[in-house]
């Protein structure tokens, strides 16, 4: 967008307050389509995508201002590709190995504290594996959210078949190559829809968007056609349209960002944690 | 026993109307407990609540899951349940209800400045003289287009045609267009002419002599010239795209008629979409083509280097009498002016900036050159400031339009579509 810093509020923030502070700025490296973000608590750090650039910005977790990313995965090693089909990232809580989408229809995975032209330790993708994303069009095209359930050890990865209703894919978190999923959670009750991200509870709860904008929660071992065991229907709620989703494990509570409104709702949600 | 029997009346009483709570609490709650019921998870989970995930420590945790399998297994999980509705509104809600004005274009035939409000999709229109008082917490728009018929999103670039008063709007991101809107429109109206351009757009300018209109595109870089007054998918008559052009995350544009100059701002971020790991990041610069470069053509000059103080440049604005590029600087807070001929690692010629100029990221600027001033929008403090052409160094505006009370800092959302929780700080971190 035009300014597209990430900019840090306290938990109880509300309207109208201004962030706590701003990453932003030339040196920072970042730029448009950060279309998912995360927190890796365990080494405080901050990750992100830089689309345009094909890059993983990793910054320290307090950064601000115009600091730089301490590391930068980036180069033709990394085999990243695409713009939207690589603005989104995701990491394993318990390690800090980063997920990567990339246009191929596969995901790549790069061990914690992977810094410049690195090859990815390992790439999971091909017929068998069912992942399939959108198809890039001029530099358009976004991949779903993918997530590491690190008490299960687990990778859900959304697909999209041309022509076909979205899913979620249950992988073993170190599948790799053309390996099949352990569970696939499709059909027309499921009601599982598109959305920017997408979050795993403690207690095993895919919290993921659903059709309606709304927000459909599924368990990691749900298997086939299973509707939501609960449904938030954001916009019928709040008038917004569902994009992000987020989080906090401690309140008890799910972090909606929405574009459309230049907002992100913060719901108590104590169902599933 | 008139005392005792009310006693005992009043204990009679007391737990009827304990009974009586019990019951509707339950009646209230019966859909928690039929949630709790049919999962079972909040039993079967090993540990009551985890702080987070870093926390954990993966082996232990797999109970969780082996719980859950037995439940699947005795089929009393949830796989058959009723999907639950959960219709509770938000706890809490982070937005910013001033507007962020991402963009200004000012009209010295009409006496008015125009801003672009990227916050509540609108476009508001002040007197030109508008001056807003200190005691005074917002300035009130002559007019406001807004509402969902004008289909503006994510509105950015600006630009007002002096000739008849018509006003271009770019929506730079879900709409993807040009939008006109006639002069001295106002309210929910349609724009009079759309004009589809690719995804990612940024700034609008027209070359009034050869009425051309140019339109930058973030990514792939690159320049579109319409005809003016081009709409609908028509094709544009010239793109400026290519290895040679130097174009990289493109955003402010400008055009000099008189000396046939274009000049395009590059925040530095490059890739090639279809080839893996040809990322770059390289330092913003300013390039410059004539106005009839086409295809792949390499810049007639480049202003790049240290020395340029460019940061996350906006818009850009030329003053026809001099030829000098005024450029929004962002994250710099400054406007750099940059001579027309410039080339290179080269400072600017002169530089507003500091605390008494008010300048608070701006992100769009537009030069008068019948009144000698040049306005700037300021997407941090919701207002937009006017110098005088001659002003340089920490100079004081000459007149500030506000639409929040003083001091105020914007949140600068420009879409924010997901989020993270930093547990650590209890922080939320939102991008745009």
């Amino acid at each position: 967008m035009n300014h597209p810093q990430i900019a840090a509020f306290p938990r109880l923030a509300k309207e109208n307050q201004a962030p706590t502070r701003s990453l932003q700025g030339q040196n920072t490296l970042i730029s448009r389509t950060m279309h998912d973000i995360q927190y890796d608590s365990l080494h405080d750090e901050i990750l992100v995508n830089s689309p345009l650039t094909q890059a993983i910005l990793v910054f320290d977790g307090g950064a601000n201002g115009e600091e730089a990313p301490k590391r930068v995965i980036q180069g033709s090693k990394t085999q990243i590709l695409g713009v939207g089909a690589m603005d989104k990232v995701s990491f394993d809580p318990a390690t800090g190995d980063i997920y990567l989408a990339t246009a191929r229809h596969n995901i790549v995975v790069f061990p914690y504290g992977s810094n410049g032209d690195v090859a990815p330790v390992r790439t999971l993708g091909g017929p068998d594996t069912l992942i399939r994303f959108i198809d890039q069009t001029d530099g358009s095209g976004n991949t779903p959210p993918i997530r590491v359930d690190p008490v299960n050890n687990l990778l859900v990865v959304p697909t999209r078949p041309p022509g076909q209703i979205p899913g979620l894919l249950i992988f073993d978190k170190n599948a790799s190559g053309n390996t099949k999923p352990l569970r696939v959670i499709r059909g027309p009750k499921t009601m599982i829809a598109g959305g920017q991200q997408m979050a795993i509870s403690p207690k095993g709860y895919i919290v993921a968007g659903a059709t309606g904008n709304s927000i459909g929660v599924w368990s990691i071992l749900d298997n086939g056609d299973v509707p939501p065991k609960w449904r938030i229907p954001v916009r019928q709620i709040s008038g917004l349209n569902v994009n992000g989703i987020a989080l906090n494990h401690r309140d008890q509570e799910l972090m909606v960002p929405t574009g459309n409104g230049n907002t992100v709702m913060t719901f108590y949600f104590p169902e599933i944690f | 026993m008139r005392a005792k029997s009310a006693g005992r009346s009043a204990i009679f009483a007391g737990i009827l109307a304990i009974a009586f709570g019990v019951f509707s609490w339950s009646l209230l709650t019966t859909p928690d407990l039929s949630v709790r019921q049919s999962t079972g998870s909040a039993r079967l989970v090993s540990i009551e609540q985890l702080p987070d995930y870093a926390d954990v420590c993966a082996p232990e945790e797999m109970s969780a899951i082996a719980a859950l399998h037995a439940e699947f297994e005795h089929n009393t999980s949830v796989y058959a349940a009723d999907t639950v509705e959960v219709n509770r509104p938000p706890v809490r809600t982070i937005r910013d209800t001033y507007p962020i004005y991402s963009s200004v274009a000012v009209d010295p035939v009409r006496n008015e400045v125009v801003l672009q409000d990227t916050n509540l999709f609108s476009i508001k229109v002040f007197n030109r003289l508008e001056n807003t008082p200190a005691n005074v917490d917002a300035s009130t728009p002559k007019r406001v287009i807004i509402g969902p018929d004008t289909k503006n999103e994510y509105n950015n670039g600006l630009y007002v045609d002096l000739a008849n008063g018509e006003t271009y709007s770019v929506a730079m991101d879900t709409a993807d267009a040009i939008f006109t809107f006639r002069a001295g429109a106002e309210g929910n109206t349609e724009p009079m002419r759309v004009l589809d351009i690719p995804h990612r757009g940024f700034q609008v300018t027209i070359d009034e002599e050869r009425q051309e209109l140019y339109s930058t595109n973030q990514y792939p870089p690159r320049l579109l010239v319409f005809r003016k007054g081009a709409s609908g998918n028509e094709k544009p008559l010239r793109v400026i795209e290519g290895q040679r052009t130097g174009l990289a995350d493109v955003h402010g544009v400008a055009v000099d008629s008189q000396r046939k100059l274009v000049f395009v701002g590059n925040w530095g971020n490059s890739s090639n979409y279809k080839v893996a790991g040809s990322g770059k990041h390289l330092p913003p610069s300013i390039t410059i083509y004539s106005t009839d470069a086409n295809g792949d053509a390499a810049p007639l000059r480049t202003i790049q280097g240290p020395k340029t103080q460019l940061n996350w440049m906006g818009a850009f604005s030329l003053d026809p009498e001099t030829g000098n590029l005024w450029v929004a600087n962002d994250v710099g807070n400054s406007i750099l002016v940059f001579r027309g001929t410039d080339n290179g690692d080269v400072a600017p010629m002169k530089v507003i900036k500091g605390e008494t100029t008010r300048l608070d990221h701006p992100a769009g600027i537009s030069i008068d050159t019948k009144n000698k001033e040049v306005w700037v929008s300021n997407m941090g403090n919701s207002s937009a400031t006017a110098y005088s052409l001659t002003a340089a160094g920490n100079a004081a505006p000459i007149r500030t339009i506000r639409s929040a009370p003083v001091g105020w800092k914007s949140l600068k959302f420009g879409k924010p579509q997901v989020v993270a929780y930093d547990s650590k700080r209890e922080e939320y971190l939102v991008p745009n």
